[in-house]
């Protein structure tokens, strides 16, 4: 059952897409045309950096400051049965098409898949705002086929052990320590590091002052404050969910690096090991080229980087009190004790 | 022609590559498919609050009595942006609202569709037309 017309699609955001080129932005629906750009202009968003010189802090950082988003259509890994780096623009266009058209589709009454508010009613489907965009085909850029490295034997070991750890502890919905972490709203995927984008609420601010960048992330409003003084690492038992993070200037590029993950949350399996290293370059007025590499010698045997820049967007970053309205844990704790209560009289009945 | 071609091209590839909106939680745990519901009440109370909005309702029945509802919808932030605020939807609106009530059959709902009395799909495209900068919304 399909309600509407996509808003999408009769904005006019199809001809936007046409004009892809390098890393453009784009609205999704009212606001006018991203700057003109060459459908065969270079699709890597470096090759506009050397033109493109920073504006700068009063202290003489290239300036990062602002709001920013990586939302954006572009999955992590490289879709099954693409083989090439990029699209075309019509490609893109087309894949575009097609994942917005799914994102605003509505579901068959009465199915489990239709118990949720509307996407689109609540401003979540990411084509009513402004998203990244580039040509690739995967955010992965190495390894050259665009998929997260093989997890290795120890990697493999460490998930079966949460996994029995998970087993013993019941049920996901037994207690609320076994739910998982971002429906308890301790933290969220996209709060990074690295940045990911969360599939809504994807924005964050760059504040910087003279030794400090600050890097605030909407979802679910988490900050880190990097120095950028060159002072060591801290010692190792020092760990935080977003791990604690160091930054220098390598030219024009900020480079984070960061480490004392507690582990309880590893990017995409990994463990309190990892180091995650982040570029960011400025590489025009509304872009920021957004880089990082992955490495967790007990997860994976090589190292892994994504592209995922980040555009600007309206501020300001709005308040997320997660806990504040979290209702939904004690709801869905009840609702699993009716279903049990439900099951119980049933079997009673049975008998 | 080309354009289909592509979509042919890339629509299997995205069946399993897109990036995925994510939920905050799962909702069929919360609400219970087998209870739909379509509430008709007035917006007493909104809680703009993350990671759900809450809408409450009053909903009276056809003897008059009224019953407080709970009605669970996205989070606010995007709402924000598109200028949808506590001013464009005050306290007061006549709101119908379809849903599915909570498991453990409480007055609480999750909205699945939000309509205005006077038929009109509340919220999509907003009051500013879904404007990123709050700034520029009315």
């Amino acid at each position: 059952m399909r309600h509407r017309t996509r808003s999408f699609m009769r904005g006019g955001a199809v001809a936007l897409v046409l004009a892809l080129a390098a890393t453009i932005s784009i609205a999704g629906q009212t606001q006018s045309a991203a700057p003109a750009a060459s459908p065969k202009a270079a699709p890597a968003s470096a090759a506009a950096g050397k033109a493109y010189k920073a504006p700068r802090t009063p202290d003489g950082q290239p300036d990062l400051q602002g709001f920013w988003t990586n939302s954006t259509y572009v999955p992590l890994e490289r879709p099954n049965g693409v083989t090439k780096e990029f699209y075309t623009p019509d490609e893109a266009e087309a894949a575009i098409k097609v994942a917005a058209e799914r994102e605003a589709e509505q579901t068959e009454p009465g199915t489990t898949a239709d118990v949720h508010y509307d996407f689109s009613q609540f401003g979540l489907d990411r084509s009513q705002s402004k998203f990244a965009m580039n040509l690739r085909t995967s955010l992965i850029v190495d390894p050259a086929d665009g998929k997260m490295p093989p997890v290795n034997a120890q990697g493999q070991k460490r998930a079966q052990e949460r996994a029995a750890a998970r087993k013993t502890a019941g049920g996901q919905y037994d207690a609320v320590e076994n739910m998982p972490i971002g429906s308890r709203c301790i933290i969220m995927g996209g709060a990074g590091p690295p940045l990911m984008n969360a599939g809504y609420n994807a924005n964050y601010q760059i504040v910087q002052s003279p030794g400090y960048v600050m890097i605030l992330t909407e979802m679910i409003h988490d900050v880190r404050i990097i120095p950028l003084d060159n002072r060591p690492q801290p010692p190792s038992q020092v760990r935080q969910w977003v791990g604690l993070s160091r930054g220098r200037w390598e030219g024009d590029t900020l480079v984070v690096e960061t480490t004392n993950f507690n582990g309880k949350n590893g990017f995409r399996g990994a463990s309190e090991n990892v180091k995650v290293t982040e570029r960011f370059t400025r590489t025009a007025d509304d872009t920021i080229s957004y880089k990082f590499t992955v490495e967790d010698p007990t997860t994976w045997d090589r190292s892994w980087t994504a592209d995922a820049p980040l555009v600007k967007t309206g501020g300001p970053i709005f308040e997320f009190a997660c806990h504040e309205t979290n209702y939904g844990i004690a709801n869905i704790l009840a609702g699993a004790r009716a279903d049990e209560k439900k099951a119980a009289e049933q079997k009673k009945g049975s008998n | 022609m080309r354009m289909k071609l592509a979509v042919a091209i890339v629509a299997a590839g995205l069946m399993t590559g897109i990036a995925q909106l994510h939920a905050h939680h799962a909702f069929a745990a919360e609400f219970d498919v087998n209870r739909p519901l379509t509430l008709k009440g007035t917006l007493v109370k909104w809680e703009m609050v993350n990671p759900h909005s809450w809408f409450h309702l009053e909903v009276k029945d056809k003897d008059g009595k009224v019953t407080p509802w709970m009605v669970e919808g996205g989070s606010p932030n995007q709402l924000i942006r598109m200028g949808v605020t506590k001013n464009t939807v005050p306290v007061g609106t006549e709101l119908v609202v379809e849903g599915y009530q909570a498991k453990d059959g409480t007055m609480k709902a999750v909205g699945r569709n939000f309509v205005l009395a006077d038929g009109k799909r509340l919220f999509l495209g907003g009051s500013a037309g879904g404007v990123s900068d709050p700034s520029k919304a009315k």
